[in-house]
């Protein structure tokens, strides 16, 4: 059993953190890139690490951790997706970009990729991001997600078409291979 | 599409590689991450006194402790010599099983697919049902309103 | 007269098989999938149903209601396509499946037709003996049509009661009596 995982049932603050500093990143930055704005994505981190604080006798190894904490987090972002209409992509917050520190090689398509994967549905945006962000493979997405692997492969598949569709259209300049 | 000749796994591979650099992790910001810290020590303070509460409660009764780190350790301090031997024989017998393992991984892999897609199937019904009741619903509203209209 | 009796026998199981069917015959639609942006294809025989209920959760509440819910299915059939544009695919490509819900023991429960969100739901079911044993549903929208056959007995109160559950937003709307189904 893992020490840091043991300690922090225990309630030790120290154990604790080490927890929500390892695993921030990836529940603010599933939510973040979810749900479009930060103070949602705020929102939802806190409710996901509170969850896992009163949940913490379930979960049996750091492994089980990541699995449950990426999967609680999609899912409840999906869930308020669903529940609400599509974001507004004009009022995402120009100074945190959907996408972390912005390649200076190219920031103009990394922004115009934030934008596109934004409108994508929701279940097909988890799907991008715990593929891309999360480097899950499609098998571990399908059990996070809890979606048939053949969807999650059409999910991927689909949107990287759509993607790379909206890119030519949109006439990105660095795509020199692309003549129109 | 490329008309230069260009290899479509190569564009993938591209749109690919600048995903993953677009979705670098982020972090929230460090005011966020003391508040939930503070929150998080809050709550588990609350439980922790509750369960000292109970454990004193439980040591009344002569009962003993039941924080799960202590009892692995006192589990742990207790392990005698022959726990080798039997550790021994457990991996042989592990080796002995690992192709009905490696079958029974299979089994449950398809069987945990099969689960969602009972799951997925199910919630497709749904909505399709739910779709239904709407149109029904504000079919209804209308005839409703009409009538109170003439 | 023994061979007379062996044939009517044998005939009996042949002419019951030949009774009202509640599986329908699904199309691949293989060009359609190609176009659409996503497809949901799922095939749950009896052997994938028994697989999948031995693996749900009878603690997690979810998985209880889902398990409560397949008990007395023999099949669980979906085609869903979903497509960037409106008219990317024809009444005709659902005309095959439409054709074997106008056979016998089949009755349509459900038939909605939305002029504001040109939405068409119609839902059947297959009733013997006064008992459900087969639901057919097929919803047409502008970019996506379902069709979900499913074989054997299913409530649909407890099914409807899952919406909670599985993403779907609780919608304030009551079931109307007559899509509720008598399917026990």
């Amino acid at each position: 059993m893992d020490e840091q995982l043991l300690r922090a049932r225990r309630g030790e603050p120290a154990a604790l953190e080490t927890l929500v500093r390892a695993h921030q990143r990836t529940v603010y930055g599933l939510a973040l890139r979810m749900l479009g704005t930060r103070d949602l994505a705020e929102d939802l981190t806190q409710e996901v690490f509170m969850e896992m604080n009163d949940h913490l006798t379930s979960i049996q190894s750091s492994g089980h951790l990541a699995f449950w904490l990426r999967r609680v987090t999609t899912n409840r972002a999906i869930d308020q997706l669903r529940r609400r209409a599509r974001i507004d992509v004009t009022t995402l917050d120009e100074e945190s970009p959907l996408f972390g520190a912005v390649d200076e090689a190219d920031p103009l398509l990394q922004r115009r990729l934030s934008l596109l994967l934004a409108e994508l549905a929701p279940a097909a945006r988890a799907v991008m991001l715990l593929r891309y962000q999360e480097d899950l493979d499609p098998a571990e997405i399908a059990r996070t997600l809890d979606m048939p692997a053949n969807t999650v492969k059409s999910h991927l598949k689909r949107s990287l078409d759509y993607l790379r569709l909206r890119l030519e259209e949109g006439g990105d300049a660095r795509r020199g291979d692309h003549s129109t | 599409m490329s008309s230069s000749g260009v290899n479509p796994s190569d564009i993938d591979m591209d749109l690919e590689a600048q995903l993953r650099d677009a979705l670098r992790p982020v972090a929230p910001s460090d005011a966020f991450t003391q508040a939930l810290l503070a929150k998080l020590s809050a709550r588990s303070a609350r439980a922790s006194s509750a369960r000292e509460s109970h454990r004193s409660q439980a040591a009344g009764r002569g009962l003993p402790p039941t924080r799960d780190g202590e009892r692995v350790v006192r589990l742990a301090r207790r392990v005698p010599g022959w726990w080798l031997t039997a550790s021994l024989a457990a991996s042989l017998l592990v080796a002995v099983g690992a192709v009905q393992h490696l079958r029974a991984e299979h089994e449950r892999a398809r069987g945990l697919e099969a689960r969602r897609e009972v799951i997925e199937a199910l919630r497709v019904t749904n909505q399709k049902l739910d779709l239904a009741y709407r149109v029904v619903r504000s079919q209804s509203s209308a005839m409703a309103e009409g009538d109170s209209g003439v | 007269m023994f061979r007379l009796r062996v044939v009517v026998f044998l005939l009996v199981p042949v002419l019951a098989w030949a009774g009202p069917n509640p599986r329908l015959v699904l199309p691949e639609f293989a060009a359609l999938a190609q176009k659409a942006t996503e497809s949901v294809v799922i095939t749950l025989d009896p052997s994938l149903l028994a697989m999948a209920g031995r693996f749900l959760d009878g603690s997690d509440p979810k998985d209880a209601a889902t398990q409560e819910i397949i008990k007395g299915l023999q099949g669980i059939y979906v085609r869903s396509y979903t497509f960037d544009q409106d008219s990317a695919y024809s009444q005709a490509d659902l005309d095959a499946v439409r054709s074997q819900l106008s056979a016998p023991g089949w009755n349509r429960l459900v038939q909605t037709r939305s002029k504001k969100t040109h939405a068409d739901v119609d839902i059947y079911i297959m009733v013997v003996d006064k008992a459900a044993i087969g639901l057919a549903l097929i919803a047409s929208e502008p970019r996506e049509f379902t069709i979900v056959n499913i074989v054997g007995s299913i409530d649909l109160d407890k099914l409807h009661k899952l919406e909670g559950q599985f993403g779907v937003p609780k919608l304030d709307i009551e079931a109307p009596a007559s899509a509720a189904g008598k399917s026990k």
